[in-house]
Formats: structure tokens, C-alpha cells, sequence
């Protein structure tokens, strides 16, 4: 079962292979998509031609999880869609093994900018998850602890609680006065 | 007045004016749109047994036995609720009939009443030559061929008026459909209606039928050369009507993952519902045999 939003219909991307490819060329681009999506791990694209190669690439990854490299229709399948064939290893002795208890989809895709001046097509990177590349979205590192950021921190605390201890004399002083405008104005 | 009301129920609902407030009544016996789409969307359409069926598995060759218990792939065309709803309405259906397992190269015997047949009933014998359609709107198609003239009826599955089902052979045949029938010779397709059942002990494998059968010389219904059949004999065509049918043929059509994806329901909800099916099949049984 896919589990990321797919189109319910396919683009048939007539021009996939130059134009008048036809579902032809579109079948060949998808394969060499696919192919270099598992040698690579990280490829960069048209969104649509992307979009598209995802769904191959999911299902090719599943059938593999699911099957085993001992069911020969799956064997058959993984021989046309990777036309590289030390991938057959790749996919059933890496991602096999990195995907079998995955609760998400095996690929992620990230839109990119429209590349000014070009062909102003949107553009996206699709990669498999768990990847060994660095992250594309690159995690903060851990500053809460350092030295500087915890004496910081600590003269923050410290403000604030001299902060409180001044107003709170201040409203003492306040409230007594108040108390002596009171009996003031009720003494005559 | 009559007329005011009439254009009023003409945009589906009626006003009434009781002590003046409106009160809107609805006369039709449908909803609309969008309460049923809230409905849907609502926490009470969520299954709550869901997590029991989920446990039970049914065989594996339950999507194969019943069929029509499978939804439309078309996402457009699924509605969980109604699926439901339909489903309940077939296992009723099956309380009172029986239907049996059955396959396209199976030959099976309908009795229908016909108020206008002596008897009112209908007795037909044919092989199936194609299953289609889902849930209560499933069918099956007969063919036999009468006096020299082909017939085929089209039967609904759960059609009311269906008095019984009745199996004469079970067995399948090489391809999904068996339309090219109608262009083969009539003996291929001819079952006298005195056929005798063939008995199929319960929990044998279904044979399947190897025979190759001869057609007609052309023309045809369909260009049966530009399709993947297997029970054809050889076609005896010219050259030019293979490499036609070689420049269009599709044989990525086999690997297209995505398309086969797309026009089928995948393994996972499959498994799911025929578990359900699978469970209230064995609840049927049990009340059938007190």
C-alpha cells in the first residue's frame, strides 16, 4: 500500500523522450528515473517527471519488502524497472533490510525553486528516506549548553529576580500610601 | 397555491408556516450532498469494530472466490458507508439464496421467475463468460447457443428476482473473459439444458480447462490477434494482421506498477475486507446448519 498522497490519474507526459515520445519514452524515462533514484539516493528534476518516478519507485521498494528476492515475478519486475543490474543487489540487500519494519513512505520529496533565468519549470528533489547524504532541511545544532548561553541565562534568572523583589517593595509603598489617603479623607 | 407549492417542491423542500416559524420539511427520500459528506467525514462513520476483523485473515483465494465483494478501484466511485451498507444487504441476500462459487468457464444453471414464461419461471444453462461489476451491482453473463442462434443473458447477482443459482461444472478456463465465444464455432459454446452436474468435492482445487478453441473465419466482433488471449487455436491470419498488432501492442502494460496499482485494490485494503467477509461467510454457515 502507498503510503504518500499519489495522483488518482497519471500524467502521460507525452513528450518524455522528445516529443512524440509517447507512454513509450514515458516508460523509459520513468525506468531510468528509478534507476538512478536507488543508485543515487538523491536526484533532483522536473516535479512532475519526479512526482511520476515516485510512485514506481514506491511500489518497485514494496514489492521487494513484501516479497523477498525468492518470488520470481518480483525478481522479473526489479530486472525491468533497474537498468543497472548491480541495483538488484542494492535493493534486496540494502534497502530491503532498511525498509522491512518502515511505518512511513520510502521516499521524500522536497520542491525547489524555479531555476531564473531557464525553462521556468517547478523543480523538486526526490530522495529515499534514511539516506546516507546529509539532511536537506539541516538540523540546528544543540546550543542550549554553552558556556556562554547558560551564563546568559543564569543573568536572566537573576534580573528577573531582582526585578520582582523591586516591584514588590514598590507596591508595598503604594498600598500604604493609599491606606493614608484613606483615613485622611474620613478623619474631618 | 397548488402551484406555489409545486415550485417550492420542485427545488426540493416545502415550507410551512406554524405560528410563525418556518419549519422546513424534507418530502424526498434523499439526502443532500452535504449531509451525507458530513456524515462521512464525522467520527461515528469510523469503524469501531475495525480492530476485530483486522485480526481475523481470510485464505488467500478469497478475492477470488467472491469477487463482488470487492469495491470499485475508482476513487472517485468509493464510499466506505455505502460499501458497507451493500455489503450487509448481500449477506441478507445470501440467507435466503444460495450463491455458489463460481468462475468465467464455469457452467452454471439460472432459474428466474417470468411472469410471462408457464410456470412463471425461467430456466437458463450457459457458461459464463465474464464476471463484472461490484458490490450489489455485480453480474455475470451466459451464453448457450438454442436452435443454431447464440443467446447470452446478463444476470445481476443479487438480483431479487433470482430464484437459484445452481453450479453444473466448476471449472475455470485460460483467460479472465470468454467474449470471443461469439465468434468461434457454435460447438464451443452449445450445452444441452438436460446437462448433468458434474459433482466437485468441497475443498478440491478448481480444474482449469485447457482447451484451445477454433473460430470462425472473419469478420469479427473484436481484433481478438492484439489480445493477450490463451485459449485461441491459431488465428490463420495474414502477416500484416500479427505485425499490426506487434506495432500496438503494449508490453510495458505487464510492468506499469503504478497503472496496476491504480486499477486495483491493493493487497492491504483487499486482505482487510475479505477478513470481514471472511468472518461473516462463517457466521452464515453456522446459522444454516442449527
Amino acid at each position: 500500500m502507498l503510503r504518500f498522497r499519489y495522483r488518482f490519474r497519471q500524467r502521460n507526459l507525452p513528450s518524455a523522450e522528445g516529443t512524440g515520445s509517447g507512454p513509450a519514452g514515458r516508460i523509459s524515462k520513468m525506468r531510468k528515473l528509478v534507476t538512478a533514484l536507488i543508485r543515487h539516493e538523491r536526484i533532483e528534476g522536473k516535479h512532475p517527471y519526479l512526482d511520476e518516478a515516485r510512485g514506481y519507485a514506491e511500489r518497485l521498494i514494496d514489492e521487494a519488502v513484501r516479497n523477498g528476492d525468492q518470488h520470481k515475478p518480483t525478481m522479473e519486475i526489479a530486472n525491468y524497472w533497474l537498468l543497472e543490474k548491480d541495483l538488484l543487489h542494492k535493493l534486496f540487500k540494502v534497502l530491503v533490510p532498511r525498509y522491512e519494519n518502515a511505518s512511513t513512505s520510502y521516499t521524500k520529496m522536497w520542491n525547489l525553486p524555479t531555476v531564473y533565468p531557464g525553462g521556468g519549470y517547478h523543480m523538486a528533489l526526490l530522495e529515499l528516506r534514511n539516506n546516507p547524504w546529509p539532511d536537506v532541511i539541516p538540523q540546528q545544532r544543540e546550543v542550549k549548553n554553552n558556556l556562554i548561553n547558560v551564563l546568559i541565562k543564569a543573568a536572566k534568572e537573576d534580573h528577573e529576580k531582582n526585578q520582582q523583589l523591586t516591584e514588590h517593595k514598590q507596591s508595598e509603598f503604594t498600598d500604604q500610601s493609599t491606606d493614608t489617603g484613606t483615613t485622611t479623607s474620613q478623619s474631618p | 397555491m397548488a402551484a406555489l407549492g409545486n415550485r417550492v417542491a420542485a427545488l426540493g423542500r416545502i415550507r410551512l408556516l406554524r405560528s410563525s416559524v418556518f419549519i422546513q420539511c424534507r418530502y424526498s427520500n434523499t439526502l443532500p450532498e452535504a449531509t451525507v459528506e458530513k456524515h462521512r467525514k464525522s467520527k461515528l462513520a469510523q469503524d469501531p469494530e475495525e480492530s476485530e476483523t483486522e485480526s481475523l485473515v481470510a485464505p488467500r483465494d478469497y478475492k477470488y472466490v467472491y469477487p463482488e465483494f470487492l469495491p470499485d478501484p475508482k476513487p472517485q466511485y468509493r464510499d466506505r458507508i455505502r460499501e458497507k451498507l451493500e455489503h450487509e444487504d448481500m449477506f441478507r441476500r445470501r440467507t435466503v439464496l444460495k450463491i455458489p462459487e463460481f468462475y468465467v468457464g464455469s457452467i452454471l444453471a439460472v432459474l428466474v421467475s417470468d411472469p410471462y414464461a408457464p410456470g412463471k419461471k425461467n430456466r437458463f444453462v450457459g457458461i459464463c463468460i465474464n464476471r463484472s461489476g461490484h458490490g450489489l451491482r455485480s453480474q455475470f453473463t451466459l451464453r448457450n447457443v438454442v436452435d443454431g442462434q447464440g443467446m447470452e443473458i446478463t444476470y445481476e447477482l443479487y438480483n431479487p428476482t433470482i430464484q437459484g443459482i445452481e453450479v453444473l461444472k466448476l471449472e475455470k478456463r485460460l483467460d479472465p473473459h470468454l467474449f470471443y465465444l461469439r465468434d468461434a464455432l457454435p460447438e464451443y459454446s452449445t450445452i444441452p439444458f438436460d446437462f448433468e452436474p458434474v459433482p466437485h468435492p468441497p475443498g478440491a482445487t478448481i480444474p482449469v480447462n485447457p482447451v484451445k478453441v477454433k473460430l470462425r473465419p472473419r469478420p469479427w466482433h473484436e481484433r481478438w490477434e492484439r489480445q493477450d488471449l490463451q485459449g485461441l487455436q491459431d488465428l490463420e491470419l495474414p502477416e500484416r494482421f500479427y505485425e499490426r498488432a506487434r506495432e500496438v501492442a503494449k508490453p510495458w502494460e505487464k510492468y506499469d506498477l503504478m497503472k496496476q496499482y491504480r486499477e486495483s485494490i491493493n493487497d492491504d485494503d483487499a486482505a482487510k475486507i475479505m477478513g470481514y467477509v471472511y468472518k461473516k461467510i462463517q457466521e452464515l454457515e453456522k446459522t444454516k446448519e442449527r
